[in-house]
């Protein structure tokens, strides 16, 4: 990419004191099934080229569709042109300084990807489920890219990745329904009929469901439940949120906020957002953000970083650190061993009073089941988690080790995660 | 070049034995500032465009998105669909459009203070003038963006719709109050036009009211009580209940079970058409053509002409939402509800301007009329669950009236009621329509889309509150 390289220095000659040119070229597929048939396949080819620039603290991002020779000048011009007219940013502290080593990530890019047969592996996917129910719909995805950074503080990687996605919903009769996710870097890895299998029998265990009633309850939460949960605990980790007034988790750096263990790690193989770089080249690690319960560090860049005189942990996000990949784990235990609880598969609509003090609800959807004296008993429909995350946080109890990678409509960034006992859920429900 | 582009491809999908083509050519350019406790931390310019391409090969539905174009490329890309879609015929649904007329158009918003002749520090200023204001709040995340969308759509019937829709939106985000005593609020504002809206949005004025309102309810609310009451729902409250339980269960494409995986299904079923849902009173409508409306199109992404579509009429369900192929499943027209985010994502059926009309009672006359009441004016906490049926609200402002007069501001009452409930339950119409801007989102990938929603201030008979 001589051509990035000559953008930059013309950038750099204009004034700017920090650039970074990132460029993706990509392709992707997608099958989106709908009662059992095929309703859309998807085609997508593009590229995209963006940039970030400081000029005197004066902060800017743009995307360009190419670059050749004959645009140059009047791309950098526009640029510079329009970061004269912006303020300073005082916080702005620069971006990571180069040379760095990129180490590899293993199992992040599968040759067999290119040439899946993908309606054979959807087609596998809804017999599955289909033997426990009587419709089925969802999508998979494949996602194959190359990616190229170049930064003004010497630093030049580039990487290839691809990704795979499916999601399958199983229906039967009204609010009889099971749903699961799984995501990969590598085919192999993919768990399809696994997914499509769990689906359904959930769709087939949640036969008449009845409305639940509102009480306090031990809440076992499955895969699909806790991960925009988990999604939630680490946007609210990300200092950009902290510094908005968005977070639970301000002013309680170091503290005991409960007994588990929340990783970000980047360089997580087969990790379906694992990059061996962030956006400003930082080569990436594992962070613990809560290490036994202790809330031990927030997500930074370099430039967050510097003004909290920490080290970066490789989250950019240039604006706004972001976690990659969130792994959590807690003591395990026989999770299912409960008195009187309910076991909540999947969860949407998850949405906040206060992003501050946590005061938030979330709905239960798909099967839902009243678990009495340590075992499942019946499917119930129509209540709300009504509580406080902070609450659910220090109330997790356990977990078991049925560990799966998804993401979901709810949680965009993938989670590794198992089964989660969460004791003493405030359950409410609806007036007829 | 984009319409030899568009016209290229349209023809090669043809020659590749498409029945049905249709090319949407997008291209957007988009500003965005944000001012975070009144600092500039990030601005930005971007431009994109792209092919979305549609079709439909032995009745089976292909969809490509195109943002490199040459022709080889264009080539490739769409012989790569036609095999995918070949690939899943076996087990493909057979999909039919409704018949609909050609239509052969430009049409455009038009601004008297251009999005291009306002420069960023302009833009910026706007945001400054705000913070300055509310200066005393702790967590003021302001945010401007202002967006052109110019497409060409063309269709293998004949169509040729051309169109250029600039929008501006504002957002804030506000934290009032100290240490675990505080209250959130989001605030949008959006318009399909240029930068003379902003003067009748008044922003700082408008935002500090809001910040003065929301303070001295963290100051003097009480806790609000337990039981049922007749509930008074300000126009915003009435306006996402209407956008929620109105306008998305009424998604034909939801009641067909298309979105089933992700946005879920709707309670309410194709032979509920000319049924009771709501108290006679009750008028939804959805309305695309409302004039700088934030929702604003005159033609829909499949190239159908919008109109305003009643979707609850004297409390019975009217019409739902439809693209041509939920219209041809019904054997009706398209009332045109197509509308897709970008370039690169595929049309769904998506609401517009979804607010309930406004009736003969004035504000002040409903509180008068109540005796034992709660008015929650605002919102900020809500959800519903996926087929549209049980939804919660959690007041922002809000306060106690009693024997016709407000007498305390509340601190965050909840209703939390079944769709049914809530529209029967209307028993009161005010008069004073108001529209708030939304992003709804559906779909996978998911799509956010520009909406209004609103209505007027009404009242709900015997509600119980938490």
């Amino acid at each position: 990419m001589k051509i990035a390289e000559k953008l930059k220095t013309k950038l750099m000659k204009k004034g700017a004191s920090d650039v970074i040119i990132s460029a993706i070229n990509y392709s992707g597929k997608q099958i989106k099934f709908v009662n059992n048939k095929v309703v859309k396949t998807g085609t997508e080819a593009a590229q995209d080229i963006s940039l970030f620039v400081a000029v005197n603290k004066k902060i800017l991002t743009t995307s360009i569709k190419d670059i050749n020779e004959n645009k140059l000048d009047s791309i950098s011009n526009k640029i510079i042109r329009f970061s004269k007219n912006l303020p300073k940013n005082p916080n702005y502290e620069g971006i990571t300084q180069g040379p760095k080593k990129h180490k590899e990530i293993s199992q992040t890019y599968d040759k067999k990807v290119l040439d899946l047969d993908e309606a054979d592996l959807v087609q596998k996917g809804i017999n599955k489920a289909l033997e426990y129910s009587k419709r089925v719909s969802g999508v998979f995805e494949t996602n194959i890219a190359d990616s190229y950074l170049l930064t003004s503080n010497n630093i030049e990687t580039e990487e290839k990745s691809t990704q795979l996605y499916f999601s399958i919903r199983a229906l039967n009769n009204n609010y009889e329904s099971g749903h699961m996710n799984s995501c990969s870097r590598t085919l192999n890895l993919l768990e399809v009929e696994e997914a499509a299998k769990l689906a359904g029998e959930i769709a087939k265990k949640a036969k008449n469901p009845l409305p639940g009633k509102e009480g306090k309850y031990d809440v076992v939460f499955s895969h699909m439940a806790f991960a925009p949960l988990l999604n939630n605990i680490a946007e609210a980790a990300s200092i950009f949120a902290v510094e908005s007034g968005l977070s639970f988790l301000s002013n309680q750096l170091n503290k005991k906020l409960g007994n588990f263990n929340l990783i970000d790690d980047a360089t997580l193989p087969n990790g379906y957002n694992s990059t061996k770089y962030d956006a400003e080249g930082s080569p990436t690690q594992l962070n613990k953000i809560i290490d036994n319960g202790i809330l031990k560090t927030y997500l930074h860049n370099t430039s967050t970083a510097k003004r909290y005189k920490v080290k970066t942990t490789a989250n950019a996000g240039l604006i706004s650190p972001d976690a990659f990949n969130i792994i959590f784990d807690a003591p395990q235990k026989d999770i299912f061993n409960i008195k009187k609880g309910i076991y909540v598969t999947n969860v949407w609509y998850t949405r906040f009073q206060n992003y501050h003090t946590g005061d938030f609800s979330t709905i239960p959807r798909d099967g839902m089941f009243l678990i009495e004296n340590g075992k499942i008993t019946k499917p119930i429909k129509n209540v709300r988690i009504s509580d406080n995350i902070l609450n659910i946080i220090a109330n997790i109890s356990g977990c078991n080790n049925n560990v799966k990678q998804l993401k979901s409509w709810e949680a965009e960034t993938p989670v590794k995660t198992p089964e989660v006992l969460v004791k003493n859920v405030n359950i409410t429900k609806p007036t007829d | 070049m984009h319409e030899t582009l568009a016209e290229f491809a349209l023809e090669y999908c043809r020659k590749k034995g498409a029945k049905y083509v249709e090319v949407r050519f997008e291209k957007k350019s988009y500003n965005d500032f944000l001012l975070k406790n009144s600092i500039a931390e990030h601005s930005s310019f971007e431009e994109s465009q792209g092919l979305g391409i549609r079709y439909l090969i032995n009745n089976n539905l292909g969809f490509i998105a195109i943002n490199k174009f040459d022709k080889e490329n264009i080539k490739s890309t769409i012989e790569k669909s036609i095999n995918l879609t070949k690939n899943t015929k076996d087990f493909g649904e057979k999909i039919n459009f409704s018949k609909e007329p050609v239509h052969k158009i430009n049409y455009q918003v038009k601004q008297k203070k251009k999005i291009n002749n306002f420069d960023p520090e302009d833009k910026l200023n706007i945001l400054k003038e705000i913070d300055k204001k509310i200066k005393q709040i702790p967590g003021r995340y302001l945010n401007l963006s202002d967006t052109i969308t110019e497409k060409y759509f063309i269709n293998s019937e004949g169509s040729k719709i051309t169109s250029i829709i600039p929008k501006i939106h504002f957002f804030a985000y506000l934290t009032i109050g100290s240490k675990n005593k505080t209250i959130q609020k989001h605030i949008p504002y959006g318009s399909s036009s240029g930068y003379e809206v902003i003067r009748k949005w008044n922003l700082p004025d408008a935002i500090e009211n809001d910040v003065n309102i929301l303070t001295k309810i963290l100051k003097k609310g009480v806790k609000s009580p337990k039981g049922t009451f007749d509930l008074i729902c300000g126009p915003e409250i009435t306006g996402i209940a209407s956008h929620e339980s109105v306008g998305h269960p009424y998604e034909a494409d939801r009641i067909f079970g298309r979105e089933s995986a992700q946005a879920g299904e709707s309670f309410v079923k194709k032979d509920m058409l000319k049924t009771q849902i709501g108290s006679e009173i009750v008028n939804v409508v959805d309305n695309p053509i409302l004039e700088n409306s934030y929702g604003f199109y005159l033609y829909d992404d499949e190239g159908v002409k919008s109109r305003n579509t009643y979707l609850i009429k004297n409390g019975v369900i009217n019409e739902f939402l439809h693209n041509r192929e939920t219209a041809h499943k019904m054997n009706l027209k398209s009332n045109g509800f197509a509308r897709a985010s970008d370039y690169d994502k595929e049309t769904l059926i998506r609401m517009s301007n979804t607010y309930v009309l406004p009736g003969d009672s004035s504000e002040e006359e409903i509180i008068q009329e109540t005796k034992k009441g709660i008015f929650m004016k605002s919102y900020q906490e809500w959800n519903i669950d996926d087929k549209r049926y049980q939804q919660k609200y959690v007041g922002s402002e809000a306060y106690l009236i009693e024997n016709g007069k407000i007498t305390k501001p509340l601190l965050s009452p909840v209703l939390e009621v079944t769709t049914p409930k809530f529209w029967k339950s209307i028993d009161m119409v005010g008069n004073n329509l108001k529209l708030f801007a939304g992003n709804c989102g559906k779909g996978e990938p998911m799509q956010g889309i520009p909406v209004f929603m609103g209505g007027p201030t009404i009242r709900l008979k015997n509600i119980k509150l938490k």
